[in-house]
């Protein structure tokens, strides 16, 4: 417990360190401050269609389909159909038909759309009679990126624990006071106890204020969420003492801590987005413990309390797993010393 | 002068070797190539796939983008992707089936290419004004946006590794008193980080683009990634100068990692509309990049001019910083 105030004391010093912690905070805000409507606009189908080239029927067709934006010149229209960070598909009208034409670096759904949409247009008309189930869903896909940027910000704050536990473990070896440890008559586990709980600590509730301020989450989803939140931040703390383990200078380290950073944070977001929920590959990326975080917290905020459980049974394996790893390498290496 | 320069030259190598900065730029490269060209360069959406349950066989299209199911279970299964489009031809009145994605005009188009297809409406060929297909898009744009990353990190932290280092070691105190001009001291390391910037430029980009391709673009892709070497580098120096220790730094440049490259990554890669992005220095920087590795004519002098100027104040302003920590090293 001493120990305890000792670490607390010392990072009470560090203003840095506790920016750190605000950092996804911050973030958090600016997100819940953003308006929908910039990110709305992304998930639709862009046209790109001349102002005096195009009647208003065909712009309000168009309209029903994607979003429309007109240009004053064929240079201004042609430059925006090229841009390789838009998808959008260049549309001309020529009496009751439209062409189109896009710069050949679109996605295949957006490539197929150009291809086929004057004749779908031409035959617009022309319906079959047809019973339409369209099934709403209940979270609005407009949030759907706002609610991915959340739990993207969460995870962060989740990771900060790894972050700072490693840069404090570093930076005493740095200083030699890892050496001195050895002396001082500290057990391995009130060492590791004491490391462990301040990057803990910081991230649960750095992760907590986020979520407060972020998400709206129900009473029963209360627990399950606590849950997901304290497994996977003491998993974070437990790699930045690897990552403090491992590495023997703060270059190094930070090197480290980028690697797992980005395996933390790319493939949850990679699977979540492209692999479909019950292929081998998707059962394959719960090996990595932040896609158990991820998916269980998406699972939470779209309302499945109860899929988010079998997240939370694989988030305790890996609890258990990394722990006994841990302690095996430590052991290991206090009998190298010994 | 000459000799003390590469003297000072070889030592800032030695000390580069010994922290393993060439080791990790190694690293980075290994790692963003694997990515590009195992993960990045797949990354596609197909078309809203059509599921048909049609047991009388009423439906006479046959196309591509049908696939029948046999049974109505099958069809909803099939659509709880919130992409696909089912049809059900069982009952008298054909009925079509689809979970909404939560995009109206998306959902407004799904039913329209489901109708359509059903009707067999699919032809077309649309007009390809563009150069490069999707898998060089991909490569251009995913390369330029590592390196733009890679670049602000690496001459950011990799000179203020050596440079905390130096401190601790108390070089700067030592260089008070040797007869080394104190702007050789910044030139040194700024011409070393400028060297193997570049060169992991050249690598990065032949890797992932092809030997053909690179050529092309490299010229330009050089000059910018040049510039945001040393503008990176130059803050980097400023920063590891002023700041008390290597913890606190890498801090700090977490804080900027998140708030610099984050919007700018976010404006460039998909086209979101933010006014205010054109005051992001490094929106510029970036998109010089793109435009580079686009081989896209968008740079143009005032460009170059203010890069040219940001770099002389940021010489001038570490110059100065230098001078007085040195001076109260003593």
């Amino acid at each position: 417990m001493k120990g305890l105030k000792y670490q607390l004391k010392s990072i009470r010093r560090d203003k840095m360190c506790i920016l750190t912690f605000l950092l996804p905070v911050i973030v958090g805000i600016a997100i819940n401050l953003l308006s929908g409507v910039s990110f709305q606009s992304m998930g639709e189908t862009a046209f790109g269609v001349l102002e005096n080239n195009i009647s208003a029927d065909t712009v309000e067709w168009l309209q029903s389909n994607g979003t429309v934006t007109q240009y004053e010149t064929l240079d201004e229209l042609r430059e925006a159909v090229n841009n390789p960070s838009t998808q959008m598909i260049g549309v001309l009208q020529t009496g009751n038909a439209i062409q189109t034409f896009l710069s050949g670096d679109e996605l295949e759904v957006n490539r197929r759309i150009a291809d086929t949409l004057p004749q779908i247009y031409e035959n617009r008309i022309e319906q079959l009679s047809l019973d339409k189930t369209i099934i709403p869903v209940k979270t609005d896909n407009n949030e759907g990126l706002k609610s991915l940027l959340i739990v993207l910000a969460l995870v962060t704050a989740m990771f900060m624990g790894c972050t700072f536990n490693a840069m404090n473990i570093i930076s005493e070896k740095e200083d030699g006071i890892e050496f001195i440890n050895q002396v001082l008559p500290t057990t391995t586990k009130s060492y590791v106890v004491q490391k462990m709980l301040l990057g803990f600590i910081g991230g649960s509730v750095s992760t907590i204020v986020t979520a407060f301020i972020c998400l709206r989450i129900e009473a029963v989803q209360i627990l399950p969420f606590l849950l997901i939140v304290l497994f996977s931040a003491y998993i974070s703390a437990l790699i930045g003492l690897f990552i403090g383990y491992f590495s023997n200078g703060l270059m190094v380290g930070i090197v480290y801590i980028k690697i797992v950073m980005i395996l933390f944070l790319a493939p949850p977001i990679f699977f979540y987005l492209t692999v479909p929920d019950n292929s081998i590959i998707f059962i394959l990326s719960y090996l990595i413990p932040s896609s158990a975080t991820f998916e269980g917290i998406m699972n939470l905020a779209n309302g499945s309390t109860t899929i988010a459980f079998k997240d939370i049974f694989v988030l305790v394996v890996h609890c258990i797993f990394w722990f006994l790893t841990y302690l095996l390498i430590s052991e290991r290496q206090k009998n190298r010393y010994n | 002068m000459w000799r003390g320069f590469s003297h000072l030259l070889k030592k800032d190598f030695k000390l580069m070797l010994s922290s393993k900065f060439f080791l990790l730029a190694l690293i980075s490269l290994v790692l963003y190539s694997c990515y590009i060209n195992f993960v990045y360069v797949n990354l596609d959406q197909e078309m809203y796939p059509v599921y048909l349950y049609d047991p009388q066989d009423k439906l006479s299209v046959t196309s591509e983008y049908i696939t029948k199911i046999d049974s109505r279970e099958a069809v909803e299964t099939a659509c709880a992707d919130q992409y696909s489009v089912g049809f059900d031809f069982s009952a008298d009145k054909p009925e079509l089936y689809m979970l909404s994605s939560g995009l109206e005009t998306t959902d407004h188009y799904r039913m329209v290419w489901g109708e359509a297809v059903i009707n067999g409406n699919v032809d077309g060929q649309a007009g390809v004004i563009g150069t490069n297909n999707k898998e060089m898009k991909n490569r251009r744009e995913i390369t330029a946006e590592f390196l733009f990353f890679e670049l602000s990190a690496v001459g950011f932290l990799g000179l203020a590794s050596m440079l905390f280092k130096e401190k601790q070691m108390g070089v700067i105190r030592v260089h008070g008193i040797l007869p080394v001009r104190r702007s050789m001291f910044i030139l040194s390391k700024l011409l070393l980080l400028l060297v193997s910037d570049l060169m992991f430029t050249s690598l990065l980009t032949v890797i992932n683009l092809g030997v053909p391709y690179a050529i092309d673009v490299l010229p330009e892709v050089l000059l910018q990634a040049g510039i945001l070497s040393l503008i990176m580098t130059l803050v980097g120096f400023f920063c590891a100068i002023r700041l008390p220790d290597f913890k606190q730094f890498s801090l700090f440049y977490l804080v900027l990692a998140v708030f610099v490259t984050t919007p700018v990554f976010l404006a460039g890669q998909t086209g979101i509309a933010w006014d205010w992005i054109v005051y992001h220095p490094m929106y510029h920087l970036f998109e010089a990049m793109k435009a580079a590795y686009f081989s896209t004519p968008m740079v143009e002098a005032p460009y170059y001019l203010i890069c040219f100027g940001a770099i002389i104040l940021l010489f001038l302003l570490v110059y100065q910083t230098l001078n007085c920590e040195m001076a109260k090293e003593g």
